[in-house]
Parts: structure tokens; C-alpha cells; sequence
């Protein structure tokens, strides 16, 4: 039967230079999908229990989801995993750009990468050869570097020009807080990735192949997409209005949380990309401030310097991904600006604004501009980076630090040259930066100052608060790859009407924040749906800002019905998100990683909770709340683990049985 | 005769699934322009290296492209 999905993954081993390609039973599909869920099935199988993560036994993979290729828009996210070195279990990154495509006009759902190679390599890849390539000549590059060059060595003996993912300095040097890059700099971040990729002496991977993707019935595909593209492309609102986003999110941190429209969303990221939340995340509660201490008060004037329309201001054009009509990215002219030394760069996510902004109380645009393509260079993810600078700055306010420790930094709150001087150290691994780029967990095991180490199982969280959205808080501990933003909120919830595709997921409803912080069946139900709904996004490839359209916008179970020829219901496709999480979650167990070891940083949890501002005498009821989200999984409510009869009704043990074929 | 892609550019997005989609990489994201107020870039085609064969119709979602026919030089 013709569905999306190629049939068959490459496994590369570096050190014995060899590799083969594998077939893929369907039932697999048809459990878990493509991308995340493909990549669960096959590392739970294949990487040994207690696996060095930076060592040969470790695989790294690089997935296209299910619907990539098909039409669907929003689609063309890759995942990367492997065992993290930051947490020590499952470690996942996502990125745009168009690599993912690349991977199916391969041939391939996925590249599985184990071994470790003795000296630089790259991996090329057509629809006809596999090759292990030297990599010294691009060793030392950093990643638009290393991109530039391999497409000026490779593109005149390519029929099609290849895409290209590879590490930046962080990767090479080990960094744990290291992801992979695309596109010129945009970057798979999250959980250690690139130290993983350098550690297999990996310098990128070159894909070149001209395959066709497949689809079941494509013509539905495509009038689902010209239905969201039309009402897309009608969308925009008057210039000017991002001054109002900072009062706006004032009155979202005093009124109770009320669902939003997903479309409104799409209007926000089109208009302004994620920097659209920067301003009302500082005075809503929502975006950490002062390493996560701080209120509103401590940013005083940041919603205005950060409001999006400077940005907008020196935006050249919009970025897409490919498949994505929307565009929430922009490539920015920066050439001449204060502290900057590159002529352009992304537009920043928020997530790095509100990382080198208000988290450090930083008052330079302009400075972020810089940091964000040094990092992006580098292959270094802003959101770690910031929280491990954070922490530097309150030890060394604190006197936990001395100058002589940071090499005569004064690493005073929102000092915006000794800031960027660090960013610098980390980059080269040089001093006191060299402690610093492994993240914030080893730092501060090194130096102390532990109560101000904000990370959650080792990783560090990305930039939006559990106490002003509790849901969200169960995510950071209760996700395998604790930390991580992206699997689920209260707000997100409320826009993505889940309710009507899944008849188990309650509706958003009006209510106070204090009903947040309650243990309820309702809270756990929504937690579930979240994961559920976001690892089903993640096995489809499909974007988290797809996701928030809601599902009467971005009509992800349509659109997997059309691509695969099938006809199931949403209850099914949660299902087969809710199957994906286990798997994540029994990947962990299997590493010996403790999922209830993982809890909230203190001062994240609101002990004490804080005196002022929009989060003024929150404390979270986090570890019940976990709890209860576990016992929705079918989990053991004490330890995490997946019971017997989860594992049964998800056939779970019987696909762990299923093997690739050669 | 030969055929060769004429871009409807009020309809594109500037997804790039038609650049990704061609087998000999004749379509490149790089014309200028806006859509509606906001400056994007969107697929060019380079008649050297098109074949005219027309993937990157097929594949628009948003019914963008057409092909026509062209005298061959």
C-alpha cells in the first residue's frame, strides 16, 4: 500500500566505516509513526543499558516525520536524538529548515549514526551511495562556515543541491549544552546533541538525494494545505502594535486564564515571529526574570526595548521552513549595529531574548543580536546558556564567585560586555567559559552556589515559568527529556481545542489561575492530551506553532489519514502519541535514569514564593501534580515506571520485538 | 517546444516545497518581493537547469505554478 513513508532507515557505524540499510516492518508505522516515535523504537533496542552517552554505543539519529514530503504544511521539522550527556537519558532536539525533506529524498525515514570515528568525518548521503568522507579541511569551521564551504566543494558534482546539518565549534569541543545546525545557523539545541555528534568526530552530514516522496492520496493533502495557506495568507494586522504587547501581558498575569483562539497565534508569529512574546512574557509572569528571582519590577523599560517591532524594523525578509506558509522566522540586517560584528543573523527566537535579556537583566538588543549568531555559529543552545550565565552572575553578586574565578569578569546583572565576553569563553572553551559549557548542573557541582543552578534532571528550562502556568511545570519534570518547553502548557492547551478530536481530552474552560495549582483528574487529563498530542506532532514532523493553530486550523488527523491512506480517529492518533511517550519514558528506565529523582528547582517551585509581581505568593503543588500526570500514562504513580498492562494495551513489548530487516 | 513553471506569486507562500521538490535544483529561494506587507523571498527558476517537468506544479499546495509551453531557443 503507498503511504508516506520511505520503508527503510540507514545505520552508519563510524568506527568500523561501514553501514547498511534496513527495511521497517509497517506495524512499526502504524504504532509510532515516523521521527520521534521511529527514532524511540529503534534507540530503545539498540543502545545497551548504561551507555557512555558520549561513547561509540551511543546512536544518534536524524529523523523526517510522517507526513514530510506528503503537501502538509508544517511539517518539515527533523528530529535528532540519542542518549543525552546532559541528562543521562532520552535526549531529543528539533529544528526547521529543510533538512528533513533531504533525509526521505534519501530514501530513508531515518540515519542512525553509532560508532565514533578516529578523525573528521562527514557523512554523504544520495538516493544511490553512502559515504564516509575526511572532514579535516572543514574541522575548526563554525557551522555557516563549514555549510558555506561543503556546498562550495560539493554542489557542482551534485545533480541537486545538497542539505547540509553539522556542528559548530560547541559540538567539536564537546560542549553539553551543544546542538546541530541548518540553514546557517538554526539549530536542533536541545539536550546535548552536538557534544554527542562531535564526540563520533562527525563534522556534518550531506544529503543529496532526488528521490520522490510519497503519499497516499495527495490531492487531499493539498486541498487541506491551500485551505490553511489561503486563510494564511489573508492574514496580517496594522504595523506598530507590538508596544501594546507589554500591557497586554500586564493584563494577563491579573486576569484568569481564559482559552484563546489558536488563529490568534498565527497572527502574532506571522506578524512579529516568537519575539512576539517577549514583551508580554516579561510583565505577564510568564518569562523569567533575574535568573528566574526577579519581577517585573527588575525589568523595568525591558518590555520597550524588547518590543518586537524593532526587530521588525531591520528585518531584510521572512524565514521559512520549508513546508511552512507562515514564517515566523526573518533573516535581520545587523551590519554596524552596536556590539555586532556579523552583517546578518536570524531574527532570534524569544527563547534567546528573554535568555540574554531579562533573565540577566540585560538591556541590549543590539548585544543579542551578536550573541544570538555567535551561538548559532557555535551550534550552542541559548537556552542553557543563558540559564548557566544567569547562575554566574547571582554567585558571583553573592560572592560565590570571585573575579580571579571568572577571569576578571565583572559579572555584575545586565553587564552587557562582561556578558558577551563570557558568551566568547564558552564558544572557545577558554577559562572560565570552559566550565561553563557543559551547562549549569557541572558548573555549579564545580564552584557551589547550587540553590541558584536552575536545571531540571540536568537540563536547563527554556524561558517561560511554571508558576504563572502549573501545567507547564509538569512537563519540565514528568517529560523524559525533562526541561523541555515544547511538550505541553496551559495556554497552548487552550488554544489547540484537543477536545474535539480525542474524547478523553477535557475542554479549556474559563477558570482561576489557584485551580491550576490543585491536584485534579482534569489537570492530569490535560497534561496527558498535551504529551500525547505533542509526541503525536513530533512522529508526523508537523511544527508546535502548527500545534497552537488549534485543530480546526493545522488538521493533523486529517492530514494523516489523507498522507497514509488510513481512516482512524483522533483517539487512535493520541493513542499512538501516548504509545511514543511510554516508549521515551521506558528508554530512560532501561538507562537507569530516575524519573523521580527529577524535580523543580525551589525558587521554580515557589519556595518561598515570591513577595511582588504577577507571581506574588505562588508555590506550586508540582510533585503531586507529576504524580497524578503519571497515573494518567498508566504509570507507576511512585516511580514512573510504565505498569504491566500500559505496556500490554499499547503492545508495546510485542513492537520491541519487531526487528528491522536487511 | 518545451514546458517551463509560471509562478502565480499572490497565491505563494514561500513554503519551498517546490524547490525542495525539484530534481535538478532549478528553483531557487531568492526573488524579492512582499506578501501583502511583509517583504519575503520566492522560488525563481533557473531556465538553464529546468527540465520542465513539471514536479514543482504537481507538488504546489497552493496551486501556484502552471506550466506553459515555450519555444525552445
Amino acid at each position: 500500500m503507498i503511504n508516506s513513508f520511505a520503508g527503510k532507515v540507514l545505520h552508519v557505524n563510524l568506527s568500523a566505516g561501514s553501514f547498511q540499510i534496513l527495511s521497517v516492518p509497517e506495524s512499526v508505522y502504524a504504532a509510532v509513526l515516523a521521527g520521534k516515535g521511529l527514532e524511540a523504537w529503534y534507540l530503545y533496542r539498540h543502545i545497551p543499558a548504561g551507555a557512555d552517552p558520549l561513547g561509540p554505543d551511543n546512536i544518534l539519529a536524524f529523523a523526517a516525520g510522517a507526513l514530510c514530503g506528503t503537501g502538509a504544511f508544517l511539517t518539515g521539522r527533523w528530529t535528532v536524538a540519542c542518549k543525552s550527556p546532559l541528562t543521562g537519558g532520552w535526549g531529543d532536539a528539533n529544528c526547521g529548515g529543510v533538512f528533513a525533506p533531504a533525509i526521505k529524498q534519501c530514501g530513508y525515514d531515518a540515519i542512525f549514526i553509532s560508532g565514533c570515528s578516529e578523525k573528521p568525518v562527514y557523512l554523504f548521503c544520495d538516493d544511490k551511495k553512502v559515504e564516509i568522507r575526511d572532514a579535516f579541511s572543514y574541522w575548526g569551521m563554525d557551522a555557516v562556515e563549514a555549510e558555506k564551504a561543503l556546498h562550495l566543494d560539493l554542489d557542482s558534482a551534485c545533480r541537486k543541491k545538497p542539505c547540509i546539518a553539522c556542528i559548530g565549534q560547541g559540538g567539536e569541543k564537546l560542549s553539553l549544552i551543544s546542538g546541530i545546525c541548518n540553514e546557517g545557523g538554526r539549530i536542533a539545541a536541545r539536550s546535548g546533541v552536538g557534544a554527542v555528534m562531535g564526540s563520533k568526530k562527525l563534522k556534518a552530514v550531506v544529503l543529496a538525494g532526488m528521490k520522490p516522496m510519497r503519499c497516499a492520496n495527495p490531492d487531499a493533502v493539498k486541498a487541506l494545505s491551500k485551505e490553511l495557506g489561503s486563510k494564511l495568507l489573508k492574514m496580517s494586522m496594522p504595523s506598530g502594535l507590538g508596544f501594546f504587547l507589554g500591557m497586554g501581558g500586564r493584563m494577563m498575569g491579573h486576569l484568569p486564564y481564559l482559552p484563546l483562539d489558536g488563529s490568534l497565534t498565527s497572527l502574532m508569529f506571522k506578524e512579529w515571529g516568537t519575539p512576539a512574546n517577549t514583551s508580554l512574557a516579561i510583565t505577564s509572569g510568564d518569562g523569567p526574570i533575574k535568573n528566574w528571582g526577579g519581577t517585573p519590577r527588575d525589568a523595568r523599560l525591558m518590555p520597550s526595548i524588547f518590543n518586537p517591532e524593532h526587530i521588525n524594523k531591520i528585518e531584510t525578509a521572512k524565514y521559512h521552513c520549508y513546508s511552512c506558509p507562515l514564517g515566523c522566522g526573518g533573516k535581520l540586517k545587523i551590519k554596524g549595529r552596536p556590539y555586532t560584528t556579523f552583517d546578518e543573523t536570524h531574527k532570534p527566537e524569544y527563547e534567546t531574548i528573554q535568555a540574554f535579556g531579562a533573565l540577566l537583566l540585560n538591556r541590549s538588543l543590539d548585544s543579542i543580536y551578536q550573541i544570538n549568531e555567535l551561538f548559532n555559529r557555535a551550534g550552542i543552545d541559548t537556552i542553557s546558556a543563558g540559564n548557566t550565565i544567569a547562575w554566574a552572575i547571582e554567585c558571583y553578586e553573592n560572592g560565590i564567585l570571585s573575579k580571579n574565578q571568572t577571569d576578571g569578569l565583572e559579572l555584575s546583572w545586565g553587564n552587557t560586555e562582561a556578558i558577551l565576553a563570557l558568551v566568547r569563553k564558552m564558544i572557545a572553551r577558554e577559562g572560565f567559559g570552559d566550565y561553563l559549557a557543559d551547562g549549569v548542573r557541572k558548573a555549579s557541582e564545580r564552584f557551589g552556589g547550587k540553590e541558584y543552578a536552575m536545571h531540571i534532571g540536568g537540563q536547563e528550562p527554556g524561558m517561560h515559568d511554571a508558576r504563572n502556568d502549573p501545567q507547564l511545570g509538569i512537563h519540565f519534570v514528568a517529560e523524559p527529556a525533562p526541561g523541555k518547553h515544547t511538550v505541553g502548557m496551559g495556554i497552548e492547551y487552550g488554544a489547540m481545542s484537543l477536545c474535539d478530536i480525542c474524547s478523553w481530552a477535557p475542554p479549556a474552560k474559563p477558570h482561576s489561575k489557584e485551580e491550576d495549582l490543585e491536584d485534579t483528574e482534569t489537570m492530569a487529563l490535560i497534561s496527558k492530551a498535551n504529551a500525547c498530542y505533542t509526541m503525536l506532532t513530533d512522529g508526523a514532523g508537523g511544527c508546535y506553532y502548527g500545534q497552537m493553530m488549534g485543530v480546526h486550523m493545522w488538521k493533523l488527523v486529517d492530514y494523516l489519514n489523507a498522507a497514509e491512506g488510513w481512516q482512524y480517529d483522533g483517539d487512535h492518533y493520541m493513542e499512538i502519541g501516548e504509545r511514543i511517550q511510554t516508549l521515551r519514558q521506558m528508554f530512560n528506565i532501561r538507562q537507569g535514569f530516575d524519573p523521580a529523582s527529577v524535580s523543580l528547582p525551589k525558587r521554580m517551585a515557589g519556595e518561598p514564593p515570591l513577595p511582588s509581581g504577577p507571581l506574588k505568593g505562588i508555590s506550586l503543588n508540582n510533585q503531586t501534580q507529576v504524580r497524578s500526570h503519571w497515573r494518567a500514562f498508566g504509570w507507576d504513580p511512585d516511580t514512573g515506571i510504565p505498569l504491566p498492562e500500559t505496556m500490554e494495551r499499547l503492545g508495546i513489548n510485542a513492537l520491541l520485538n519487531v526487528e528491522e530487516n536487511i | 517546444m518545451r514546458k517551463h513553471p509560471v509562478f502565480n506569486y499572490l497565491n505563494c507562500v514561500s513554503c519551498s516545497i517546490c524547490a525542495q521538490a525539484c530534481p535538478v535544483s532549478a528553483l531557487d529561494m531568492k526573488k524579492e518581493g512582499k506578501s501583502g506587507k511583509y517583504r519575503n523571498v520566492f522560488p525563481e527558476p533557473n531556465n538553464r537547469t529546468c527540465t520542465g517537468c513539471g514536479i514543482c506544479a504537481k507538488a504546489c499546495p497552493m496551486e501556484a505554478i502552471t506550466m506553459v509551453e515555450v519555444e525552445e531557443k
